[in-house]
Order: C-alpha cells, then sequence, then structure tokens
C-alpha cells in the first residue's frame, strides 16, 4: 500500500524519523547519566542502513533493478533492498574523566541540538510530502 | 524508544540532580553540627548515582538492532551514604562537646568543595532541561504532521 500511493518517500522519511528517536533517547540517556561513574554512553547508527535501503545510486541514465518479493528472479545488477535496521552500541572507547565515564556534556548537547534539526527537517519534509499528496487527491491547490 | 520515553530518561536525570543538590544543600546546612542522633559530629552525605537498566548490548558492541534495549532507561539514586574521611578538628576547650585535649570534632564538611558539587549538579540539571525541551519540539514537529 505504501509505495503505491506515497512513494518511497514516506517509508524512509518515517524510517529516519524513528532513527533521530531512537538517537534522542540515547542522547537523554548519556546526558541523564552525565553524573554516573563508570557510565559508557551509547551511540545510536542509522543512516548507514538507511542508505542501504535504497540501494546503490543510480549511475548515469541507468535506473537500478530492485527485487521486491522472494518470487522476483532477480536480474545482472538487481540488488536486494535491505531492511531499516536501528543500532545501538555501546561506547567502550577510554575514558576522558576521572571518574570512569566517558560522557563528555558538551558533546553530547552537541549531538542533541544536531539531531533535534534532523527529525525537525524530516518531519519538515514529510509535512511537505502529505502536502503534495493532498494537492493530488483534492485537484486544486 | 520513543519521544516520551525520552522525556521520562531526562526526568530521571532531573530527580537525580535534585536530590544531589538537596543533599548539598543539608551538608552546607550541617556544616558545623557537632551532635547527630547516630552520635557524634554530623557527616559529609554522597548521593551515588547508578545507571537505570543496564545496557543488554554485548561488550563488543553489537546491538539488538531493535534500538529499545540498549539505550538505557535513564539513571537512578541508589543510596546515600556517609563520607568515611575524617573529621575536622577545631581547638576549642570552651566549647561542650570538646574532647580531653581541648578538641572539637567538626563535620567533615568542605564548604566550598559543596559548592563546586553544587554547581556540577545545577548544570547537569540544565543540561536534562534542554534535553526535554529538545524532546518537546521534536514533538511538536512529529504532532505538526497532522495539519498537513
Amino acid at each position: 500500500m505504501g509505495d503505491f500511493l506515497f512513494g518511497r518517500t514516506v517509508g524512509m522519511l518515517k524510517d529516519a524519523m524513528d532513527g533521530a528517536g531512537a538517537t534522542h533517547g540515547a542522547i537523554a540517556n548519556n546526558i541523564a547519566n552525565v553524573n554516573t561513574p563508570n557510565f559508557r554512553r551509547t551511540d545510536v547508527s542509522f543512516k548507514d542502513a538507511l542508505a542501504a535501503v535504497d540501494g546503490p545510486p543510480a549511475s548515469g541514465d541507468d535506473l537500478p533493478l530492485v527485487t521486491t518479493s522472494a518470487l522476483d528472479i532477480p536480474l545482472a545488477g538487481a540488488y536486494d533492498p535491505a531492511d531499516f535496521k536501528i543500532t545501538t552500541t555501546v561506547d567502550q572507547t577510554q575514558q576522558m574523566r576521572l571518574d570512569g565515564s566517558n560522557v563528555d556534556v558538551d558533546q553530547e548537547m552537541a549531538k542533541l541540538s544536531l539531531n533535534s534539526g534532523y527529525a525537525q527537517t524530516m518531519g519538515q519534509l514529510l509535512q511537505n510530502q502529505y502536502t503534495r499528496i493532498r494537492a493530488a487527491i483534492e485537484e486544486h491547490f | 524508544m520513543g519521544f516520551y520515553t525520552s522525556i521520562e530518561v531526562s526526568a530521571s536525570g532531573l530527580s537525580a540532580e535534585r536530590l544531589a543538590m538537596d543533599t548539598i544543600a543539608n551538608n552546607i546546612a550541617n556544616v558545623n553540627t557537632t551532635r547527630t542522633a547516630e552520635g557524634g559530629p554530623f557527616k559529609r552525605q554522597l548521593v551515588v548515582y547508578a545507571q537505570k537498566n543496564a545496557p543488554t548490548a554485548s561488550a563488543d558492541g553489537a546491538g539488538d538492532g531493535g534500538g529499545d534495549a540498549a539505550s538505557g532507561a535513564g539513571v537512578q539514586v541508589v543510596g546515600i551514604v556517609n563520607d568515611q574521611t575524617p573529621d575536622r578538628l577545631v581547638y576549642d576547650p570552651g566549647h561542650p562537646d570538646a574532647d580531653a585535649n581541648g578538641y572539637v570534632h567538626m563535620p567533615n564538611v568542605d564548604v566550598v568543595k559543596e559548592m563546586v558539587d553544587m554547581m556540577a549538579a545545577s548544570r547537569a540539571y540544565e543540561a536534562n532541561v534542554t534535553a526535554i525541551q529538545e524532546s518537546r519540539s521534536i514533538d511538536g514537529s512529529t504532532l505538526g504532521l497532522l495539519k498537513a
């Protein structure tokens, strides 16, 4: 249903917002534990997975072939779209504080603000996409 | 990890830091207290922070991909413990709590240290408040989709 009416954009933006939500949760947790001794910060990565969902970029005039079902016969150069997957990792890198924690609150605040901007951009893009769909449905602007 | 969960995570940070500030205020208020219910001078108190719901991700960094389990559920204060450093000794033979040599056992509270701890807790509190504000602004932009 998603693809034929809304195209792939809505699904991708949804995945991006899911990823931003998970990232925000991890950063909030890192900030909440800013005074916890021996705390290890967590990182969320989803942007590589998001790029893999769409597959390799088209080269020149060629549109890449995609297999969308297990019954499809893959042609040369076709690829399987990967499932979108959010990965959460515990950052085990060297501590930077005397209490054994590796949380740098300045870095976390910067990431928080960056991620918030990203989430709002994705929200805005999604809203624009819905506006376009509505324009197509209502036949007037 | 939904947006409302992340507000709860930040809220756990707020209550932990507020408890830390309460404890520090109590330490400063009792900087000269020589009599307590347990006997002896007041002991400086410290809060012990611990992570809530330790991550289930393995040490090699492989997450479960769900994004839920591994990022933790905030912070909690697991206890308030007494600082075990020795009492401050002040020579004041006229004091009713002075020992045989004329020394009074004063609390092991250092006001300057408390003020520094207070600032750290206060800044951490502000950081959590900012995280909640960002949560709310992301929530707002998501809810704005309904108006599209």
